[in-house]
């Protein structure tokens, strides 16, 4: 089984990939190790040396697209399950649109913290670590948390809302009086996608005072170069 | 005959043999002559060695080869002396390019073929072949006869002596030339035909007074030289040693490089580099430099209008528990003009590991600036400093050598990560999806062909 497993061209890949990155990285840490270059590899310099907005935008970007991927797994999933099972029991149809409603919820959540997420972010003058200045660094490090938070949450309750969400429609099609009592479950199941929301409102929320500390910075410069 | 013919041309030999003299005076000169020698056909003549290729024969060596060869030689001699010969004249008239019907030298070519051992002299010193008739007259303790085609039928030879020929040959050099080449050829063939018919062994040599071409070398001057060389050309300037500083003990303690350092203060611009590594002491008087502290001062007079200007590097050894290991941190490198101050911090980029040197290509308070005014009300904000190919050492300072330089670029510039992470992630991500697209199947656990159609239902 091991040997059809391999015949399996994606696997060959992966593994060549896994391969070559891993023995990159083994034979970049010897060379650095034996040279006594290990000074050189510093992991704050690049934490300070790349640009905040990088994170922020990469925040923003998982934000909305891991929600997304969440949300489209699960209608994928519930959907083939409600259109098959519609087929001998077309009487589902109607009921089980609620579990794509659900799943669907996520992708708003992931839209909404997009939005609110870039709205924080501001310009900022500096261009070295210390003219930056920590505040800057911290808000692009809260919007790439945040990004992340909602993303990933809403990714794994889309999935876990559509499994559901098929079960029940496949369950709905046998006996009718199911539906109901999946339903709870999945309702606890889209809950967790409204935790990553408030998880990440919280991580945003320090940022309208830096934003506004931001702006005045600004203002500060347009006058004094004029 | 001769005599006329020789004071006639006396003039014109003077005048060449000074403007020679004086041209191989004052370049060096390659002015040569070549130098023929062969024996009539069954002779014998020693094997001789042949010169190697460019090298001078001078006069000494020349008398050598005539003395090893005159030992089996016969000792009847003929000169064939032209006024001028030199290679190129083979070269252009010898039908040397496939045209061997052109020649000008035909019977000298016969007549080498058949000698065994000819000996080619291709660069003989000038000075030797011009004295070669002394030379032959020493050798075999004979004068000299000169003879002419003319009167050569009257010549009797007494084979048991040593017997010395003289032939002249002219040369003009011009249109004439190829022609007169052709006659000397055929005056050379006659004289070697008619040694031939009376039987008499001879030993042959062919070369001129002076060389017809002399290529001038031109001087070299220092530093320049005329045309394409394989060689790397020489760098314009040397390359200059580092600056030194001594501390108490006389051990060198800091040692700095750089190739400009550019101090600009309200538009005027001075290169502080310029005069400091010839290694005098007191550019740098003032400088300390201990266990944990290292200060490097320069001192300037009259630049930039201002008195007197320092500039002072001050470098602390400091420890830092994450890492482990001290660094040598540049804390602030300040300029002291007039009684002014200004004062930049360097802490941001100039730091090195401290068993190390620093090195940067470009250490400047302008562009991607290493050096930043201590504040914003600072003298610092009126200057501009520029340091290029910058490289100093604080501490751990052997010798006048820099350690191993910890360079301030690293090998992937910031962009560079940035880049990298954002375009691999997009990567995983293009990746996962394509696997999970590539994954998906159709359920086909009931199939079953053989089986009933599916039946929908009309009503709901």
């Amino acid at each position: 089984m091991l040997v059809e497993w391999m015949m399996n061209g994606h696997a060959i890949l992966y593994t060549g990939v896994t391969l070559a990155f891993w023995a990159t990285i083994l034979i970049v840490g010897i060379c650095y190790t034996i040279f006594d270059l290990g000074f050189r590899f510093d992991v704050a310099w690049f934490l300070t040396e790349t640009s905040p907005f990088m994170w922020a935008n990469l925040g923003i970007g998982l934000a909305i697209s891991l929600s997304v991927v969440g949300a489209a797994w699960g209608i994928y999933v519930t959907g083939s399950s409600i259109i098959g099972g519609g087929v001998k029991a077309p009487r589902i149809k109607t009921k089980n649109l609620v579990s794509i409603i659900f799943c669907e919820a996520v992708a708003i959540y992931g839209i909404i913290m997009a939005i609110v997420i870039s709205n924080l972010a501001e310009n900022f003058t500096g261009t070295t670590p210390e003219t930056i200045g920590e505040k800057n660094y911290q808000a692009g490090y809260s919007m790439f948390g945040a990004g992340l938070t909602v993303g990933f949450s809403n990714l794994f309750c889309g999935i876990c809302v559509g499994i559901v969400g098929s079960g029940a429609a496949l369950a709905d099609a046998q006996n009718a009086s199911l539906f109901v009592k999946i339903l709870i479950v999945e309702i606890f199941g889209s809950a967790i996608g409204l935790f990553g929301v408030i998880v990440a409102i919280l991580q945003a929320s320090r940022l309208g005072d830096i934003a506004k500390k931001n702006f005045n910075d600004i203002m500060f410069h347009i006058v004094r170069y004029r | 005959m001769t005599e006329v013919g020789m004071r006639r041309s006396s003039l014109s030999t003077m005048a060449f043999t000074s403007v020679l003299l004086f041209i191989c005076s004052t370049y060096s000169c390659y002015a040569q002559a070549p130098l023929l020698m062969w024996t009539s056909e069954g002779s014998n003549m020693p094997h001789l060695a042949q010169p190697t290729a460019g090298q001078t024969v001078s006069g000494g060596q020349l008398a050598s080869y005539l003395k090893s060869a005159l030992s089996i030689a016969p000792h009847s001699m003929l000169l064939f002396l032209q006024d001028q010969l030199s290679m190129e004249d083979f070269t252009m008239y010898g039908g040397v390019f496939g045209n061997k019907q052109d020649s000008a030298f035909l019977n000298v070519e016969s007549a080498l073929q058949t000698s065994s051992n000819p000996l080619v002299l291709p660069a003989l010193d000038w000075s030797a072949s011009h004295s070669i008739l002394e030379l032959l007259q020493g050798e075999l303790g004979i004068p000299a006869v000169q003879i002419d085609p003319s009167t050569l039928k009257e010549i009797k030879l007494n084979t048991a002596q040593p017997s010395l020929l003289a032939v002249h040959l002219p040369y003009t050099a011009g249109d004439q030339t190829k022609e007169l080449l052709l006659k000397n050829d055929a005056i050379m063939g006659e004289v070697l035909d008619m040694f031939k018919s009376l039987d008499v062994p001879y030993t042959a040599v062919y070369t001129g007074l002076k060389p017809s071409r002399v290529i001038e070398d031109t001087p070299v001057m220092a530093g320049h030289s005329v045309g394409r060389s394989l060689l790397q050309a020489p760098p314009e300037s040397p390359v200059k040693p580092p600056l030194v500083v001594n501390n108490t003990a006389g051990q060198p303690c800091i040692l700095l490089w750089a190739d400009t350092l550019l101090a600009s203060y309200s538009g005027n611009q001075v290169d502080l580099a310029r005069d400091i590594f010839n290694g005098s002491a007191d550019v740098t008087a003032g400088s300390v430099c201990n266990e944990t502290l290292s200060r490097l001062v320069l001192n300037y007079r009259n630049v930039l209008n201002f008195r007197s200007l320092r500039l002072i590097f001050s470098m602390r050894k400091i420890f830092f528990p994450v890492s482990a290991r001290d660094w040598s941190v540049m804390e602030q490198v300040v300029l002291e003009y007039d009684g002014q101050r200004a004062i930049f911090n360097a802490s941001g980029g100039i730091y090195s590991p401290a068993e190390y040197s620093f090195h940067c290509q470009s250490v400047s308070s302008a562009q991607s600036p290493l050096l930043v005014p201590r504040s914003a009300t600072d003298n610092a904000t009126m200057w501009t400093l520029s340091f290029t190919d910058f490289q100093i050492q604080g501490f751990s300072v052997t010798g006048e050598d820099f350690s191993y330089a910890s360079d301030c670029a690293g090998f992937f510039t910031p962009g560079i990560w940035m880049g990298l992470l954002t375009s691999l992630l997009m990567v995983f991500i293009l990746t996962y999806g394509l696997h999970m697209i590539m994954q998906v199947r159709t359920m086909d656990r009931f199939d079953d062909p053989k089986g009933p159609a599916i039946s929908v239902p009309q009503s709901e």
